[in-house]
């Protein structure tokens, strides 16, 4: 192998730097030592998992970060005016909006006194090249699940919280995600919007009428959501089953063998409410013990960002949605 | 009829306190979205929409391939979350397949199409917050995401409401104004030649009526134009500046 080749190393695409000589294999390499080079935007388009894969051998990513470091989670509330609650979250270049709208509904006889949370994540095809019209992808319909499965198995918000008329009236959340730009992990960004938008909600004041059997309404949204805990969505991705990147890009999630998501209870650490690895690469139990500890230090910074975020646009209807 | 709202005061004012000719604050921005090839959002008052344009790229169906031109995909959405009252969505909404066929035939005439043989351009438009006059904000958007993606058009389209309300046209309705029975057209123009290209009026409206209300419509996409023409003029002068420094 030519030296020029073997010594490619690149450079973050972050210092605005451009790489040199990348080959790939063998053959490639030769032409490198006659001259031939690709630049790094070709070189991605081609071989795009060597492309990453040179990066992570040298300890760094293609946007600049460190392996273990995780983009900062920019949270702003209030969006959209005309729901209940909303959030814009954004990790990199993924954004994601969630608003929450909440509907008067009949409780089910087993369970005269509880009310209903009902998440739905819509990947429409105008976040990602990748997605095309027609129904929902099976990545939104298992994350939505999931977080359903969250919700409940954490008593996030107690059923009965929601309740308006034992047997008769109960509030209904609709908590609808939808994701505008796919930059990588909408796992976690999606979950951030669900409990951004969840503490930002307000429920207008409801009375029922037992002889009209009907709900009134008051026209202001006055009373807060108790929310019990603040679950914070970690991810790690896996690449060529060795190497554990933390919250990864769109361009990354692509060429990994596997990824990890812990669901954890931030103002108690050592809480786990959820941890998913849809099949996948094999991985060791170190890894998985090591992500744990990583995936605490992030939720302390996710949380900060959640409490700036409540600090900063606390029910201003009017803010810029994007 | 006491009871009815009163939509333009007798000083002349509506309800959120505009003139019967005015259209409301609008606000722009291009390049909002990493992924696309062409983005805008446009916030009309309280209508909020993002529009974001893949392409021209290759067509995934072969079924859709024009040989001599690009076809036009339009997908209208709106968010369930967006309006007053939450809409339960429907995978195939006549009523957003509608106003999207009539979204992709006003850009088809518009698009240079023929530039760019077997291939498709996707528009993609989300309402992420609903205050009235959603398709027009939208057809906006999808003009400012077009130029945004470096397609070739003709001509902006410049879309506007107008109706009729007490012996007035009125322009750029919102939400209560809509809602009150009152007859409104969008109009879609093409500011160049002044022709229009898209007209829409869903309810009754007296045939002398019309004129007035389209003339006030079509002054409207014009104040329009210059809004979405000033956007494309920053963007390209932030542009031009990242080129030459």
């Amino acid at each position: 192998m030519a030296p020029a080749a073997a010594a490619a190393a690149p450079t973050p695409a972050g210092n605005g730097t451009s790489v040199s000589a990348m080959a790939v294999d063998g053959d490639v390499a030769a032409a490198a030592s006659q001259g031939f080079s690709l630049d790094p935007d070709t070189f991605q388009k081609i071989h795009p998992a060597e492309f990453h894969r040179r990066f992570l051998s040298q300890g760094v990513r293609a946007d600049g970060r460190p392996l273990q470091k995780f983009r900062k989670a920019k949270i702003s509330l209030g969006p959209v005016s005309t729901a209940n609650g909303s959030a814009m979250v954004r990790l990199g270049d993924t954004t994601i909006i969630c608003g929450v709208k909440a509907e008067v509904a009949e409780p089910k006889p087993a369970a005269p006194r509880s009310g209903f949370i009902v998440p739905n994540l819509d990947l429409p095809p105008l976040c990602s090249p990748n997605y095309r019209p027609g129904p929902p992808s099976e990545l939104a319909q298992t994350v939505s699940e999931y977080m359903d499965q969250v919700i409940k198995s954490c008593d996030l918000v107690n059923p009965e919280t929601l309740c308006i008329e034992p047997g008769h009236a109960v509030w209904v959340l609709y908590v609808d995600i939808v994701c505008l730009n796919h930059g990588g992990n909408v796992v976690d960004a999606a979950m951030i919007a669900l409990a951004a938008a969840l503490k930002h909600t307000r429920l207008p004041q409801a009375t029922y009428y037992e002889t009209e059997s009907t709900v009134r309404v008051t026209d202001t949204f006055t009373i807060p959501l108790s929310v019990k805990r603040t679950l914070v969505p970690v991810t790690f991705g896996v690449f060529d089953a060795a190497v554990v990147i933390a919250d990864p890009t769109a361009e990354e999630e692509a060429h990994l063998s596997t990824t990890l998501t812990y669901v954890l209870d931030a103002e108690n650490g050592e809480a786990a409410y959820g941890v998913l690895k849809s099949g996948g690469s094999a991985v060791p139990r170190d890894m998985l013990v090591a992500c744990w500890d990583d995936a605490r230090k992030r939720a302390v910074d996710v949380v900060a960002a959640l409490a700036e975020a409540e600090q900063a646009g606390n029910r201003r209807p009017d803010v810029a949605a994007v | 009829m006491a009871a009815r709202l009163e939509i333009v005061s007798p000083e002349g004012l509506r309800v959120d306190g505009r003139r019967p000719a005015e259209v409301r604050r609008v606000l722009t921005r291009t390049g909002v979205l990493s992924q696309a090839d062409g983005s805008a959002y446009i916030e009309q008052g309280n209508t909020k929409c993002l529009a974001a344009v893949y392409g021209p790229r290759e067509p995934v169906k072969r079924a859709g391939v024009l040989h001599d031109r690009a076809t036009i995909n339009v997908e209208y959405n709106v968010s369930s979350f967006s309006s007053g009252e939450r809409r339960a969505k429907l995978r195939r909404d006549r009523k957003l397949l509608e106003i999207g066929l009539m979204i992709k035939q006003t850009f088809e005439t518009v698009v240079a199409t023929t530039s760019f043989p077997r291939s498709e351009i996707d528009i993609y438009l989300q309402i992420l917050q609903t205050d009235g006059g959603a398709v027009h904000t939208a057809i906006n958007a999808a003009t400012l995401a077009l130029i945004d993606a470096g397609i070739p058009m003709t001509d902006y389209v410049c879309a506007c409401s107008a109706g009729f309300v007490n012996d007035q046209a009125i322009l750029d309705l919102n939400f209560l104004e809509e809602s009150a029975d009152v007859p409104t057209l969008t109009v879609a123009l093409l500011p160049k030649s002044g022709k229009i290209s898209m007209l829409g009026l869903e309810s009754r409206l007296h045939i002398d009526k019309l004129e007035p209300v389209i003339a006030l419509a079509s002054d409207g996409c014009m104040q329009m134009k210059d809004t979405l023409d000033e956007a494309i003029r920053i963007s390209t002068r932030n542009l031009a500046k990242t080129v030459l420094h």
